[in-house]
C-alpha cells in the first residue's frame, strides 16, 4: 500500500482525520510557545 | 512505487504499535531534511573556499533531491514507509503554524484576490481537462479524477472524489500517478520559468499556488523561489483546497444523475466532511496573531516550527516519488495531464499578470 493510502489509513485508525490531528498538534505547539515552554525555536 | 499509488484500504490495528511503526520513517524524513539543510549551509561555503562556481541551492531542493535519489536508487525499505507517509501530516501542521505569519487583513485581501483567481482556474481546468480526456478517449471517470486532481488539490482531491463517484481503483491509481509525476516536474520547471520572466515574489507565489496541483509540491515550488513566494503559494493553494468540497459534491451529483454513483443525502454534511480542516486552523492562528495573542518572539518561534514541519514535508516529497513506477501507469493519462497542466499554467500566469496590474503587485 502506498504513502498516500497509508496517510488515509492512519487517519481512519485514530478516529480523528489527518487534518484534525495536524490542527491539534499545531495548536498544542502554539500553546507551548505561548505559555513559554518553547521560548526559542532555532532554524 | 506502484505501491505509492495504491488505493486506500482501512484495516484494524493496535494504535500503539501503529504509532511505533511511524518512528523509523519520521526519523528518515528528519535525517534527509536536515542533511538538505546542512548541504545548503556547507556546499556553497566549500565551493567558495575552493573558488568554484556553484549555484546557491536551497535546502528545499537539496531535501527533495536527496529523497529522489534514495527513492529511485536503493528505494525506501518497508520499515520506513509508514513514517514517510506522514509527510502530509507535517505539511498540514506546517500550514496551520504558518498562519501566524499572516495578519487577518492580509489573508482576507490576498485570499479574496486568490479566491477570484481560483474560481476562474477551476472553471478553466475542469472544462479543459474534460475536453482533453474525451479527445484522448480516456474512461469518463478517469477523466473526472484527472480534472479534479488538476483543478483543486491533487492527490487528496482524487481520493475524496474516487469514493464519491465510485470510480475504479485503477482509474484512481492512473490519475494519482499522473498528478504526482507532473507535480515533481513542476518543482524544477516553475522556479526556472519564474526567474526567466522576472516574476515578483508575490506574482510567482500566487502562480505556483494556483497552477501546481499537490499542496506539498505547491509549497515546495513556492519556497524554491523565495520565502515570501512560499508564503503566498501556501495562501493561494489553501484557498484552492477550500474549494474541494464543492467540486467533489458537483461531481458526485453529476455521476449520481447518470446512475453510476450513490446520491448525496445531506449536502451540508457532505461539504463539511470533505472540507480540509487545516484551512480553519490556518485562519484561527492568523486571527490569534492579528489580535496580538503571540508576541514577536513567539511568532518567530511558530514560523520556525512551521519551517521544520515543511522540512520533513520536502524530504517526503522526494522519498515518495519513484519515476520508474509512475512510468508503468501508462502514457495517455500522463499526456492528458501534461497538456492540461501546460494550458492551466499559461492561463493562470495570464490571470496573475492581469491581477498584478489591477492590484499593483
Amino acid at each position: 500500500m502506498g504513502s498516500e493510502a497509508r496517510a488515509v489509513v492512519i487517519q481512519k485508525r485514530r478516529g480523528l482525520s489527518l487534518d484534525g490531528w495536524a490542527v491539534l498538534v499545531a495548536f498544542l505547539l502554539a500553546l507551548l510557545v505561548r505559555v513559554g515552554i518553547f521560548k526559542h525555536v532555532p532554524w | 512505487m506502484a505501491d505509492a499509488i495504491a488505493v486506500p484500504q482501512v484495516r484494524s490495528a493496535h494504535s500503539g504499535f501503529q504509532f511505533l511503526r511511524l518512528i523509523p520513517g519520521v526519523l528518515l524524513l528528519a535525517a534527509v531534511g536536515y542533511a538538505g539543510k546542512l548541504l545548503e549551509q556547507n556546499v556553497g561555503t566549500y565551493a567558495k573556499a575552493h573558488h568554484w562556481t556553484f549555484p546557491n541551492i536551497e535546502y528545499v531542493l537539496w531535501a527533495i533531491l536527496l529523497g529522489l535519489v534514495i527513492s529511485n536508487t536503493i528505494g525506501v525499505p518497508e520499515i520506513f514507509r509508514a513514517g514517510v507517509a506522514t509527510y502530509e501530516f507535517w505539511l498540514k501542521a506546517g500550514i496551520v503554524l504558518l498562519g501566524s505569519r499572516f495578519l487577518l487583513g492580509d489573508v482576507l485581501k490576498l485570499g479574496g484576490v486568490s479566491l477570484g483567481l481560483v474560481a476562474i482556474e477551476l472553471v478553466v481546468a475542469i472544462t479543459f481537462m474534460t475536453f482533453l480526456g474525451r479527445a484522448f478517449g480516456l474512461r469518463p471517470k478517469l477523466t473526472s479524477l484527472l480534472a479534479v486532481g488538476s483543478a483543486v488539490c491533487g492527490v487528496s482531491a482524487i481520493i475524496a472524489t474516487q469514493g464519491a463517484i465510485e470510480a475504479d481503483d485503477e482509474d484512481s491509481s492512473f490519475a494519482i500517478a499522473a498528478i504526482l509525476a507532473l507535480g515533481a516536474l513542476s518543482l524544477f520547471t516553475f522556479p526556472l520559468i519564474g526567474h526567466a520572466l522576472h516574476l515578483s515574489d508575490h506574482a510567482y507565489g500566487l502562480w505556483a499556488g494556483l497552477a501546481v496541483d499537490n499542496t506539498a509540491e505547491a509549497t515546495a515550488a513556492g519556497a524554491l523561489y523565495s520565502d515570501a513566494a512560499g508564503k503566498l503559494a501556501v495562501l493561494a493553494k489553501t484557498t484552492r483546497n477550500a474549494m474541494i468540497g464543492f467540486v467533489v459534491l458537483g461531481y458526485a451529483i453529476y455521476w449520481a444523475s447518470q446512475g453510476q454513483a450513490k446520491g448525496v443525502g445531506n449536502k451540508a454534511a457532505f461539504l463539511w466532511q470533505k472540507f480540509p480542516k487545516f484551512v480553519l486552523g490556518f485562519l484561527l492562528i492568523s486571527v490569534l496573531a492579528t489580535y496580538a495573542f503571540f508576541n514577536k518572539e513567539q511568532i518567530t518561534a511558530l514560523a520556525n516550527l512551521s519551517r521544520w514541519a515543511f522540512l520533513l514535508t520536502f524530504a517526503g516529497v522526494g522519498l515518495r516519488t519513484n519515476f520508474r513506477e509512475m512510468r508503468k501507469q501508462g502514457l495517455r493519462p500522463f499526456a492528458v495531464g501534461a497538456i492540461g497542466e501546460v494550458v492551466i499554467a499559461i492561463v493562470t500566469l495570464g490571470l496573475v499578470a492581469g491581477a498584478g496590474k489591477l492590484f499593483g503587485f
